[in-house]
């Protein structure tokens, strides 16, 4: 059941590439302009630029899961399956693609501004349990905001503070990866992390219900 | 009812006895701040509600102290007025720790006013050329006057400020109850779909988002004169801020559905969602960053040496007091909503 609806989300960011290539396009404007304005970028910078990049790619790459199906195409989707699998299945898509995101990202970045990573297996892992936390808190933000009018607005403002405990712990990981801050136990910052996620994610599926019936 | 009574008149009672009662005398500095081993060093203490001429000068005794054992005490004391006093030290010719200088705190011990004490008050310099015939342990800090009397206790830096304690910190009590008896209201509303308990909701955290702006507004306030400035991107200030987005979001996601209970329940989801998003912003991510605000370097929490029992005598009413008028604010918003809903033929 998981993997047909899960296949369908593949199915229909094939069919509709103009999706996909539109975030691409986004990511690398915003490199771009980050070249442009300045060539020379410290660690520091570099760091929270990085963030900011992949933190906008991915509202905006998230918000169009819930508004690019039809209200009545939705509801369909719901009475021949389970919802809660609906949305499990489109937080594993968005986590998917969010890592392709940030990979595209961390590319095209480290190409124009350098790349000042020293411990690569930590700076993956955070941006891998970054792409989960904003693939769960954007997901269900997504699917309140779509049955709102003005979704894209909505979307930006109710998922900034719901994300900011993920983005802290994130950017102070990846200050530890690139050797900014000396902290030897940032374990428990990864075990905190991943608790987030979890409180999300178990919020997300009992909540979801009464998200969807209208 | 009975509690909107008592919460009033407890409110009233920690303004009054809060900004009413006097603090501790206290040292607010001395001069000069810096001498040399060895020196004969005569003195000044600048008192701060203090009764110097209250008691004789041969009662009153001073100490530069560096720990519990090693102290040097004052002779000839000379009481110029009742905050001003003149004391000589024949400091020893050794430091007490392998230093090139060491602070030494005052101590001021007076039969009617009681102990006062400033932190670090002198810096003493090794001068290896000195030598003098006192030492360290010759006179320690003993058989001090401790004065009960209801008085707040009288701290450098925060001075005066102490009384915020009432206002500030309990503010924000009001507003985790608000945010929490809220989050509760809109469970209730999910459950029983009554418009009622989303009425009760919304004005809780409209109550929320009052005492958390009193919050902020009393804590830059204090900042301004403790830290210096108004923000200084101190982490639980971001924290405040980000709390206040949460709820601005929430009253803009209930404005934006044509149908009211499309909007209601939305909008419940969400500030459900929000308020466990808050748990970890509040008690973990704190404890990842250093923080200006007292039991800072990670813990949370209001930590006891921070308040004496005459303080608590003030700060617990005036949380339930706060509390209180936040409570009945909700509870005249609910119905002035309600009235709304049945003007319009919703309810």
């Amino acid at each position: 059941m998981l993997l047909t609806l899960l296949h369908k989300e593949f199915l229909l960011e094939f069919r509709q590439r103009y999706a996909l290539s539109g975030i691409v396009l986004y990511v690398f404007s915003m490199v771009f302009v980050v070249y442009i304005a300045s060539i020379k970028v410290n660690a520091q910078v570099w760091n929270v630029l990085f963030w900011l990049i992949v933190l906008f790619a991915s509202i905006n790459a998230v918000v169009k899961s819930f508004v690019q199906e039809s209200g009545s195409r939705q509801l369909y989707y719901y009475q021949i399956a389970d919802p809660s699998m609906l949305l499990l299945a489109k937080i594993i898509y968005n986590t998917l693609l969010l890592l392709t995101l940030s990979g595209l990202s961390f590319g095209a970045y480290s190409l124009v501004a350098g790349n000042p990573v020293k411990d690569m297996p930590l700076f993956c892992l955070t941006v891998g349990l970054g792409s989960v936390g904003f693939s769960i808190a954007f997901t269900f933000i997504a699917s309140i905001a779509a049955k709102a009018n003005n979704s894209a607005t909505l979307m930006a403002i109710l998922s900034f503070p719901v994300i900011l405990p993920i983005l802290l712990t994130l950017v102070r990981l990846s200050q530890i990866a690139l050797r900014l801050i000396q902290d030897t136990s940032y374990k428990r910052d990864i075990i905190n992390l991943l608790a987030i996620d979890v409180i999300l994610l178990t919020l997300t599926f009992v909540l979801f219900p009464f998200i969807w019936k209208d | 009812m009975w509690w909107k009574t008592l919460s009033v008149l407890l409110v009233l009672y920690a303004l009054a006895v809060g900004m009413f009662v006097p603090l501790k005398p206290g040292i607010a500095y001395v001069s000069p701040e810096t001498a040399k081993s060895g020196d004969s060093l005569r003195l000044t203490l600048h008192g701060y509600n203090t009764y110097y001429t209250r008691s004789r000068a041969e009662e009153i005794r001073v100490w530069l102290q560096f720990d519990s054992a090693q102290a040097v005490m004052g002779k000839n004391l000379r009481i110029l007025s009742d905050t001003t006093l003149e004391a000589s030290f024949i400091l020893p010719a050794d430091l007490p720790r392998s230093r090139p200088s060491v602070m030494l705190n005052a101590i001021l011990d007076h039969p009617s006013d009681g102990v006062s004490l400033l932190p670090s008050a002198v810096e003493i310099k090794r001068d290896t050329t000195a030598n003098s015939r006192t030492s360290w342990n010759q006179n320690p800090v003993q058989s001090l006057h401790i004065i009960k009397d209801f008085s707040f206790p009288y701290r450098n830096v925060i001075y005066e400020s102490i009384r915020n304690t009432f206002y500030h910190v309990p503010r924000w009590f009001a507003l985790m109850f608000l945010f929490a008896a809220s989050v509760l209201s809109s469970v209730r509303f999910l459950l029983s779909k009554k418009l009622d308990f989303d009425r009760r909701a919304s004005a809780l955290a409209e109550a929320g988002l009052l005492f958390g702006i009193m919050g902020l507004v009393t804590g830059m306030l204090w900042a301004n004169y403790t830290w210096g400035a108004p923000w200084s991107n101190d982490i639980k200030q971001l924290m405040t801020a980000v709390v206040l987005l949460i709820h601005l979001a929430y009253f803009i996601l209930r404005r934006s559905f044509d149908e009211p209970e499309k909007g209601a329940r939305l909008s419940a989801v969400y500030n459900i969602f929000a308020f466990a998003s808050l748990i970890p912003l509040l008690y973990i991510v704190p404890r990842m960053f250093a923080s200006l605000h007292p039991g800072s370097t990670g813990n949370p929490a209001f930590g006891s040496q921070d308040l004496d029992n005459t303080m608590r005598m003030v700060f617990y009413p005036a949380i339930l007091g706060f509390t209180g008028i936040g409570f009945w604010l909700a509870q005249l918003r609910t119905r002035a909503k309600r009235v709304e809903d049945r003007m319009i033929g919703l309810d």
